[in-house]
């Protein structure tokens, strides 16, 4: 298997992700090089921020995710490596699912296995599939733009490849929990910067997780964040858009 | 003793955080919440310090008297060092 991958070729790409130009330098077939497909755009001069593993840092990263294919290795890393590159263009990523209704964005995070998936995908079915669309089931960016908060689609998706080239405004980020009732409510800036701690890539590098912290400072200045625990029902998403619009 | 060098100290939203960097990140992925005396402890700690050194600076800094400095100091060392955060 592995020998067989690493003879694929390698694709080197012009890409628009996050409103930056990005130059990707990826291997062709891979995962990543198939969800960013809709990411290629033409422009002039230097890309701002390039992405790209070679083989010795991706031999060292399967070695600590044995789990992982080479290929799923080449996803995973490219992604945090974007993510980190990204903090000096003041956005991050957050691990969640964003849906947009009404042009803004609603972002929903929590762990893996909560439903955030789930939840998005309630709002497509109550506010109609024709009047919402999700920006990015996994992660997407969150950039501070002057006054501005907009959250981008990346092609780092997760599982499901929901993704979209778009930036919209920031509405809100709601940290969910299932519950068998539903319920929301709005959350200190406090709980809302560890929140976003626990579901953000942490960069291991001082001037990184300084500048974080600092774009964490400047966006809860602004954003409100939420908690809710919901359940499956319709009544979840009106619930949260509710809560989300006071 | 003083705090070890992984840890970063920053103000976000109006509150002192906390959060391991390098390798200490690797250990523990969690994030400290820190009071203002707690907060002015750890800096005066990125230096190595006595504990008599920490009491004096407290009581420079704040109105307190000697008695509770010392207790405030004592117990913020006793948290730091079960959180395994200080260099002897």
């Amino acid at each position: 298997m592995q020998k067989a991958e690493s003879v694929l070729g390698i694709s080197k790409g012009k890409y628009s992700i996050a409103g930056l130009n990005v130059g990707m330098i990826l291997r062709e077939g891979g995962i990543i090089e198939k969800q960013a497909k809709e990411y290629l755009c033409e422009f002039e001069g230097d890309p701002q921020l390039v992405v790209g593993l070679d083989d010795e840092y991706l031999t060292a990263k399967n070695k600590i995710a044995p789990n992982l294919s080479r290929l799923e290795c080449e996803y995973m890393w490219t992604g945090e490596q974007f993510c980190t590159k990204l903090l000096a263009f003041d956005g991050f990523m957050l691990h969640a699912s964003a849906v947009v209704y009404e042009n803004k964005a609603y972002l929903f995070s929590a762990p893996s296995g909560t439903g955030k998936s789930t939840h998005t995908t309630l709002w497509r079915k109550v506010f109609g599939e024709d009047k919402t669309f999700i920006l990015n089931d996994d992660k997407p960016v969150i950039r501070l733009e002057g006054e501005q908060i907009i959250v981008y689609g990346t092609p780092w998706s997760g599982k499901t490849d929901w993704n979209k080239n778009v930036g919209v405004p920031l509405q809100g980020i709601c940290f969910l929990q299932r519950s068998k009732d539903n319920w929301i409510e709005p959350i200190s800036a406090k709980d809302a910067a560890f929140g976003i701690l626990n579901q953000t890539i942490r960069p291991q590098d001082s001037g990184s997780m300084s500048k974080l912290l600092e774009l964490l400072d400047r966006l809860l200045q602004k954003a409100t964040a939420y908690k809710m625990g919901c359940n499956m029902e319709d009544e979840a998403a009106i619930t949260a858009y509710r809560g989300m619009n006071p | 003793m003083k705090i070890k060098a992984d840890y970063m100290l920053r103000s976000v939203a109006g509150q002192n955080v906390v959060v391991p960097i390098g390798s200490a990140a690797l250990d523990f992925n969690g994030m400290i919440n820190l009071n203002e005396s707690g907060a002015f402890l750890w800096r005066a700690m990125a230096e190595d310090v006595t504990e008599q050194a920490l009491v004096d600076a407290l009581l420079a800094e704040y109105d307190v008297n000697p008695e509770v400095a010392k207790a405030d100091v004592g117990a913020f060392i006793k948290k730091m060092r079960e959180a395994n955060l200080i260099q002897e």
